[in-house]
């Protein structure tokens, strides 16, 4: 999964470094950043390290900036913006058009029992379905099990703003063997917290004091921007420490 | 010679700021968010530039900047990516080098042109920063001529005694996308103008292929498209830092 070559838009990948499939039914996946233009080029629309897994057979550019596009199964903190009849209109990034959830989309949720959100409260929800053309859908519940799977409104706490890498990063299935992330184990051996990580580039963090919740949030966001390593970001909580 | 920053506002979903030949401006990219709905077009982003003077409130020369950018963006933006939205391009020019013009000059006596490369430089890199895909990348310079001599990035004074001044903009894929001319000139000074400012942007098109890589570290003569890839380079090296980290790590 290791190539460095850096990309531009409108460059042409060429087919040598496509990745061949070890099955040949599995057809090649392009992320984010690549195009295909008919019938058979793919041009990059992105400024970036071009990445490639040989196992998935997928290629895609990598990119941090920017603000975030909805993608299904995504999983993001939106705020409620308002509500209408059955839908609760939120918002996952500022000035775009807001997704829709609706009010059954909770766990155990009827007619008669479903969760009243006034506006400005945060929801941890899954994005259901989006696309360019129309209105991003998002749920608070798992849809094939019915189960709420820690998703749904997020009581108290605080809402920090970190890079979407940085979120990347956060919700990998090894967060310090393949994200590099080692905070949070630091933290979590001292001090009792919850965390929310959305893919829209939002960190919610509860946790017994306000003390300890800015430290959770200070040190991630000083992770993010200076870009540290495992072991500053053990030196970095030792000094949050030390003030709390 | 020019000096690029990346994403140096972090309000603005991209940002950008560049510095070349007196001319200084800072460039901010908001997008893809809502359109207003009359400006709404159904298969396509909207895009909308605004030009803010260095100093007191932009006018009909500000307009005229941002319809030509708004026209070459429009091509250069994949927008058929991001329908019904809007792509905000707002450039606030830091310096310019008309303030050495005498006091007493209207600024409608100087030329619109001379600011124009920097306004096209500085949108393509806040684009970049702000990932909105893109068709292809850009690179502009101006060439001034004065009789039979050829200036490229003149400063004020050459400007003014200038016969005529010359805009040229070149895709990454070595396309002319822009060129706006001003003054008296024939046919073949265009020619000798839109060579020389090739070279410029695109660098010796023929030696390229075999000496890119050392192309980047001389700097004497360093090419338009090379500012560009090496601040993106520089940026990139930024953000994969914590990669390295771990790799090292681990090994």
């Amino acid at each position: 999964m290791a190539t460095k070559t850096l990309v531009f838009p409108g460059d042409i990948i060429s087919p040598e470094v496509l990745p061949i499939p070890t099955n040949p039914s599995l057809p090649l996946k392009l992320g984010p950043g690549l195009r295909h233009v008919p019938p058979s080029t793919i041009t990059s629309t992105l400024a970036g390290p071009l990445c490639i897994d040989r196992k998935k057979n997928a290629i895609w550019v990598e990119n941090n900036t920017g603000r975030y596009i909805p993608q299904p199964n995504d999983l993001i903190i939106a705020t409620v913006h308002h509500s209408s009849t059955d839908i609760y209109h939120c918002s996952i990034t500022p000035h775009t058009a807001f997704a829709q959830l609706p009010q059954l989309a909770f766990e155990g949720a009827t007619k008669k029992t479903r969760p009243q959100l006034n506006s400005g409260s945060l929801i941890y929800a899954r994005i259901l379905s989006a696309s360019k053309h129309t209105d991003p859908e998002i749920v608070c519940y798992n849809p094939s099990t019915g189960k709420s799977e820690g998703m749904g409104e997020l009581k108290g706490g605080m809402l920090f703003d970190i890079s979407m890498a940085m979120a990347r990063r956060l919700l990998m299935h090894k967060q310090k063997a393949d994200g590099g992330i080692a905070l949070l184990e630091e933290i979590g051996g001292k001090v009792a917290f919850e965390i929310a990580v959305g893919r829209n580039g939002k960190v919610w963090v509860k946790s017994g004091g306000v003390n300890e919740t800015l430290l959770v949030g200070r040190a991630l966001q000083e992770t993010d921007t200076q870009g540290l390593g495992i072991e500053e970001q053990v030196k970095v909580v030792r000094r949050l420490m030390r003030q709390v | 010679m020019a000096d690029v920053t990346l994403s140096p506002l972090h309000r603005a979903d991209g940002s950008a700021t560049f510095t070349s030949n007196g001319y200084s401006v800072v460039a901010a990219v908001n997008g893809p968010i809502e359109v207003q709905r009359r400006d709404e077009l159904p298969e396509e982003a909207a895009i909308d530039v605004a030009i803010r003077p260095a100093a007191g409130v932009g006018g009909v020369r500000e307009r005229h900047l941002e319809s030509i950018l708004q026209s070459t963006l429009r091509h250069v933006i994949l927008v058929s990516a991001h329908p019904r939205t809007l792509i905000q391009v707002t450039l606030q020019i830091i310096s310019s080098t008309e303030g050495s013009f005498n006091v007493g000059d209207l600024p409608q006596a100087t030329s619109n042109l001379p600011i124009l490369p920097a306004l096209l430089q500085a949108s393509i890199l806040a684009l970049l920063s702000t990932s909105i895909p893109l068709s292809m990348t850009l690179t502009a310079t101006l060439v001034a001529v004065d009789g039979q001599r050829l200036k490229s990035d003149p400063s004020a004074e050459e400007l003014k005694v200038a016969s005529s001044i010359h805009v040229f903009a070149f895709s990454s894929h070595g396309n002319l996308l822009v060129v706006e001319s001003e003054g008296e000139f024939g046919i073949e000074t265009w020619e000798e103008a839109y060579q020389n400012a090739r070279l410029a942007c695109r660098g010796d098109e023929e030696n390229d292929s075999e000496s890119e890589d050392v192309s980047m570290d001389s700097d004497n003569d360093t090419k338009l498209e090379d500012v560009l890839r090496i601040a993106v380079r520089q940026k990139v090296a930024r953000e994969q830092k914590w990669k390295l980290d771990l790799r090292s790590a681990t090994t």
